[in-house]
């Protein structure tokens, strides 16, 4: 530990490359959406008030479970980082980061989509969307960060606080936001108001959107091993 | 305690090169007095629910001016090796941070205690009663954002932007303090009770708390070199 106190440690002192079984996850991801894609659009039933509309609703809820998965292990991993100074944190962390942000992007463009539909305007401050809508700002100030700290360790190590503080930060923007607008959000699942058969095409949606987290996951953390090493070669 | 004494050391510093510049103060609460009149030409301030644009206009003025005053703060510790001397003396690290916080906490307080009473004048308000609420939610407040805001501007200083990208980290997650400061200082204008935004104050005593203990944990790993 006092020895690489100064820098980020790799698992084992020639870092080779692994690359990751892409194809068997790439595989999966697709058969898991070739399964929710007709159930979504012919399985579910057809919601009374708001027409073939409400089925944006299976990429909706699971973009937003992603999302929050995403920033989840971006925390976790924060911590282990500052923790052990271990590389793998600082990549697994980013890559997250960096997908977390697209399906956080999915469902704040989705959001209006559906709500233009049902509600007849694109955009509503309703403390849900304006949470999420937060959120976005946050990892996306994650991600500007990554870009103007050079020094690896340094990047790792103010990221991970940025990491930490920003999903911690969470659950209070949740109460402000709620309060802000005088209402309390209860989620559709807690009510329990969710017919059987939408659940269960709800439920394959999120297992789709895990795989393709997961998928994404293991791209962006391949890809930016490989960038590393090419740049670490140009350098000498 | 045993932070305590670095700490009121390193902030003493802080503030006795205030005394001798005036740096901060000046161009601080001047900016903060610029934004009040730039806000006053862009938002409707008479009629009805002009507490509210009111509210939000001196918050606006509050966050802006501290965000300036914090980066100047650290970036004073960036020149000449200065945090490389801090972190050499044997004060632990948490008193590096809480010395920084309290001298941030001094400078935004001074100055927002000179806009407040200018603002009020300015903007024809009458808070009365809300008074009391008024003072306590510019203490915590400004307590939230110069505890976040601190642990934001020591790393903002070590990036490639300097203390440019200090309001890009710190405004996404401080939005909760800027909605529970600008609601209770809403219902302050209103000339209402203490008890009457109590969520809004517990909201954001608990936002310091939480993120006082997170950056007492966090900030000591900003420093390695």
């Amino acid at each position: 530990m006092a020895v690489d106190a100064d820098r980020l440690t790799d698992e084992d002192e020639s870092p080779a490359i692994r690359k990751p079984n892409l194809k068997l996850w790439a595989g999966l991801t697709t058969l898991a959406f070739l399964t929710h894609i007709p159930l979504a659009l012919f399985y579910a039933p057809e919601d009374v008030a708001q027409g073939a509309a409400q089925r944006i609703f299976y990429i909706h809820v699971p973009s937003a479970w992603i999302g929050f998965l995403a920033f989840g292990v971006v925390f976790v991993c924060s911590i282990a980082l500052l923790a052990t100074s271990k590389r793998k944190w600082d990549d697994i962390a980013a890559a997250s980061a960096e997908v977390g942000v697209i399906f956080t992007l999915a469902v704040v463009l989705t959001g209006p989509i559906w709500a233009k539909a049902s509600w007849g305007i694109w955009w509503t401050w309703d403390p849900k969307l304006t949470a999420v809508f937060i959120l976005l700002c946050i990892y996306l100030s994650y991600l500007a960060l990554r870009q103007y700290v050079a020094e690896p360790l340094r990047r790792a190590r103010f990221c991970a606080v940025l990491g930490i503080v920003g999903f911690l930060d969470i659950p209070i923007i949740v109460m402000a936001v709620s309060w802000w607008r005088g209402e309390h959000p209860s989620s559709v699942l807690v009510k329990g108001g969710m017919p059987h058969k939408d659940l269960l095409v709800l439920m394959m949606g999120n297992l789709t959107f895990t795989l393709l987290y997961i998928t994404l996951l293991k791209t962006r953390i391949y890809v930016n091993a490989l960038k590393r090493v090419k740049q670490e070669e140009i350098a000498g | 305690m045993s932070w305590m004494g670095p700490a009121t050391l390193i902030a003493r510093k802080d503030l006795r090169i205030e005394m001798r510049t005036k740096d901060v103060v000046t161009s601080v609460g001047l900016f903060a007095l610029l934004v009040v009149v730039a806000t006053s030409f862009s938002f409707p301030t008479s009629g009805e629910g002009r507490q509210g644009v009111a509210a939000g206009m001196l918050w606006m003025a509050f966050l802006f001016s501290c965000l300036l005053g914090l980066g100047r703060s650290f970036a004073l510790e960036k020149e000449e090796g200065n945090m490389e001397g801090l972190m050499s003396s044997p004060a632990p690290r948490e008193s590096i941070y809480l010395g920084k916080m309290l001298s941030n906490l001094i400078f935004t307080g001074l100055v927002e205690m000179a806009i407040v009473p200018i603002f009020l004048i300015l903007l024809q308000l009458h808070p009365g009663k809300g008074i009391t609420l008024l003072v306590l939610t510019a203490i915590l407040g400004t307590l939230c954002i110069v505890t976040i805001g601190s642990l934001f501007a020591a790393m903002a200083v070590n990036t490639r932007t300097r203390e440019a990208i200090l309001p890009v980290l710190v405004i996404p997650v401080a939005v909760p303090v800027v909605i529970a400061s600008v609601k209770a200082t809403e219902a302050a204008f209103l000339g209402r009770s203490v008890a009457s935004a109590q969520g809004w104050l517990i909201l954001l005593t608990a936002y310091f708390l939480v993120f006082l203990l997170v950056s007492f944990a966090t900030f000591p790993f900003l420093l390695e070199e």
